[in-house]
């Protein structure tokens, strides 16, 4: 990478043809080596000042930057080096010439280690300018340090809090990883382990309150390591499944506004969140879905959360014993209808495993029970409207199903006892010719002793 | 004129005639034992009936397999019937040949002259396992797939073949629906066709020979005299059918009463199921291979363990050529220990096997 090719404040296009040739180049070259690319971006990036005396110096502080960024590094394989953000004279053999400050000698003045808004500024420069991004990831965002201007870190970075996050904090400054990249800190399974750096760090968080005044709390983290999230992120390996950023935001990370919870969750529980908000718990629950099902540590939810009595999450507000809370009455009545279909398909579950193991066709009652199984999906999912008589119709459709694969069944079983019942009538017939058989032979054997008998005699 | 008069004219019976007449069977007291033989034919006659009508339904691919058994069990008429038959007749024959075996062995009846019976039954009762072993995989179901897997790894710890025959019988590296094919193939063609004839020359050394007399029974005879003899035709061809009745209102029972499962589809990715064991007349042979110490004196425990079932099996298959008391009518003792210390080993690792986690 030549000098005359440094991004430049103002230089909104600098030069991109020849920098595009050079990638093109630099591509090449990449694929040629093959298997030998790992095992050279191991070592430094050879050629400039930079890299040659920092590698050499006694304190790793120092030689940490060329280690790192001479290994996996995104903005080095795309033609970056340290000067890109560092500034200064690489092609100075002197350290004072090379840490040249005032712009005279260096095409780029040298800023040393930018920190605050100085960094924020450094990757701005490039990952904010639209035209430069269109030349190496095209489909990337450009909007992250006016998000990061909004988040709750932008907010006290500005108002003088140096110990919030930066780029650098979450992304690292040197050995920078795609987001695709699996051992990247903000790859979707290492994202929480990232803001937990600080937020599971009590000394760090401590000072730091809440919109409420209440202090900052730190266990957020654990929390959501209990989580189904967490669960289906990192056991599931689905990658889809919500970490941190997905709920707060990346760059402009912030918690959910109150009223704003239903909509962050609804993101994904589109469905859910529609049930919800036309509930008669939509105006009154403060935190909306959080208020049953947490906001980190959101376990798998079961029937038994529908309840006004332990372990039902109703009966803070509902009384279970109390015959005139309607709420109690309603989540038990809905609660009892769902316990009753789940039931029923699994006792018609089980008729119809043992009806086919015993030879008799149920694929299509198979097919009907699993529509059975929608029915009560769908009425779990009704259920968050908070309404029985939305629910009810749908469980008695989900009951009528099972009961016709009932009557299915049992003429399986039927069938299945017609069949014992002649296999009962053969075994009755093959028992008769064995008797018979049995006395033929007996008659045969005594006829053969009379035969010998006499011979014997003479 | 009837119609064996008719032939007769034609083909001149006189020697099927005088084979009729003539052929006996001795009677003593341990007779009883001479119908296991016909009992285990007559099953193998059943499963190529009831294999041969499966055949018509069946599709060996990893794709259709378990789908075609499940249709033959469900939709084809009489299907069910002739699926559980055929699995409960299969395992109903492995049981018999091994009474037969142990029988034969107690009564030393492998003893000269009848060495080659010994041999050809040795050699049918190997065939039988083999069977069973390639005959468990072909409905694809979790539970053979995964036992497969184990077992085909079992006869990847033979020294220097191992891996040879690891590959040759799965067709690659792992259990795929090659593997089906070529279990498929082996059961329904290569070892029926083998097993015919191997069935073929045990029968003709039987008839050439008759049967054997216990020494102990021999013993008992006084200078001269001759054991009383039962007309094989009708009488004991008679009681042949009577206990081939028995077997079938056994299977009949058993089919209509205890289907036999045919379990979930196998998933190659999927985890292994717990409680993974092969077929109750492998469990002694495996759960065996299962105590035996990771390495012993240096070298693999598996692989030593297969190294002594193979020794021991070529063993069996010589039994005559060793017991050399019993070849000159002498008493072997030492050969009636061994076969009970076999028949107790087999039915003690079986049942631990059974209930071993």
């Amino acid at each position: 990478m030549q000098p005359t090719n440094r991004v430049q404040p103002g230089d909104r296009a600098p030069r991109t043809a020849v920098r595009q040739k050079v990638l093109a180049l630099a591509i090449g070259l990449f694929v040629l080596v093959g298997s030998r690319a790992s095992a050279a971006q191991e070592t430094p990036p050879r050629g400039n000042s930079c890299v040659s005396c920092h590698s050499t110096q006694l304190d790793q502080r120092l030689v940490n930057p060329t280690r790192l960024f001479g290994g996996q590094d995104v903005h080095r394989e795309k033609g970056f080096e340290c000067v890109d953000c560092h500034g200064g004279s690489p092609a100075s053999p002197d350290k004072a010439s090379a840490h040249d400050a005032s712009g005279r000698i260096a095409a780029m003045a040298f800023r040393g280690k930018p920190a605050g808004q100085a960094l924020i500024a450094t990757c701005a420069r490039c990952h904010s300018d639209a035209e430069l991004m269109r030349s190496y990831a095209p489909k990337q965002r450009v909007d992250q340090a006016t998000e990061y201007a909004a988040s709750v870190h932008g907010k006290r970075l500005a108002a003088g809090d140096t110990k919030v996050a930066t780029c650098a904090s979450c992304h690292g400054a040197h050995g920078i990883r795609l987001v695709s990249d699996a051992r990247s800190p903000v790859f979707p399974t290492n994202v929480a382990g990232t803001c937990a750096t600080c937020h599971a760090d009590e000394k760090r968080m401590a000072g730091y309150t809440l919109a409420d005044g209440s202090p900052l709390p730190t266990h957020q983290f654990n929390d959501y390591r209990t989580s189904i999230h967490y669960n289906a992120l990192t056991k599931g390996n689905d990658l889809a499944a919500p970490t941190c950023n997905d709920c707060h935001g990346n760059h402009g990370a912030a918690p959910p506004n109150v009223g704003a919870v239903a909509n962050v969750c609804g993101t994904c529980h589109a469905v859910f969140a529609q049930k919800f908000a036309a509930s008669v718990h939509q105006p009154i629950f403060d935190k909306g879905c959080v208020e049953c099902h947490n906001n980190h540590a959101v376990v798998k939810p079961s029937d038994q959360m529908l309840s006004a009595a332990a372990p039902g999450v109703c009966q803070p507000c509902h009384n279970g014993d109390d015959k005139t809370d309607k709420g109690a009455a309603a989540a038990g009545g809905m609660r009892a209808g769902m316990e009753r279909l789940k039931d029923e398909i699994d006792r018609s579950g089980a008729l119809l495993a043992g009806l086919q193991n015993a030879g008799i066709a149920v694929s299509d009652q198979q097919l009907a029970l699993r529509e059975a199984g929608s029915k009560l999906t769908l009425a779990r999912t009704e259920m968050h409207g908070f309404d029985p008589a939305l629910v009810a119709p749908i469980l008695g459709d989900g009951m009528k199903i099972v009961a016709a694969v009932d009557r299915a069944g049992q003429a399986g079983r039927a069938e299945l006892s017609f069949r014992r019942r002649g296999l009962f009538l053969s075994l009755g017939a093959i028992l008769i010719f064995v008797v018979a058989l049995g006395l033929k032979v007996r008659q045969i054997d005594r006829r053969d002793h009379e035969r010998q008998a006499p011979s014997a005699t003479v | 004129m009837n119609v064996i008069d008719w032939v007769d004219e034609r083909l001149d019976l006189t020697e099927v005639r005088h084979f009729v007449a003539e052929k006996g069977v001795p009677v003593h007291a341990q007779k009883i034992w001479y119908y296991l033989g016909g009992m285990t034919l007559f099953l193998f006659g059943v499963q190529v009936f009831t294999g041969i009508l499966l055949l018509l339904y069946y599709r060996p691919s990893a794709a259709e397999a378990y789908e075609s058994v499940q249709f033959i069990v469900t939709q084809v008429q009489f299907g069910w019937l002739i699926r559980n038959v055929h699995s409960w007749s299969a395992n109903l024959l492995i049981g018999l040949a091994f009474a037969h075996f142990f029988s034969v062995f107690f009564l030393k009846s492998y003893r000269k002259p009848r060495e080659l019976t010994w041999v050809s039954g040795m050699l049918l009762l190997f065939l039988m396992l083999g069977f069973g072993f390639s005959g468990y995989l072909l409905p694809w179901n979790e539970l053979s797939f995964f036992a497969t897997k184990v077992g085909t790894g079992i006869a990847g710890a033979v020294p220097v073949i191992g891996h040879f025959s690891l590959r040759l019988l799965r067709s690659g590296d792992d259990v795929t629906g090659a593997t089906l094919s070529r279990f498929y193939g082996l059961h329904v063609a290569v070892l029926p066709a083998i097993a015919s004839a191997l069935v073929a020359l045990h029968l003709l050394f039987v008839q050439r020979q008759g049967m054997s007399v216990p020494p102990a029974v021999e013993k008992r005879l006084k200078p001269g005299e001759r054991l009383p003899q039962m007309p094989f035709f009708p009488n004991y061809i008679l009681r042949d059918v009577l206990a081939w009745y028995v077997v079938i209102a056994v299977l009949a029972a058993l089919a209509a009463f205890y289907p036999w499962e045919l379990g979930t589809k196998a998933d190659p990715f999927a985890v292994v199921p717990p409680g993974i064991r092969p077929e109750w007349y492998f469990l002694a042979m495996f759960h065996t291979l299962k105590l035996v110490p990771s390495h012993v004196l240096g070298i693999e425990g598996e692989r030593l363990g297969v190294v002594v079932f193979g020794i021991a099996a070529l063993f069996l298959v010589l039994v005559p050529f060793v017991d050399r008391r019993a070849s000159r009518g002498e008493s072997s003792r030492f050969f009636t220990v061994l076969a009970a210390a076999g028949l107790i080993y087999l039915v003690t690792f079986t049942i631990i096997g059974h209930y071993a986690k």
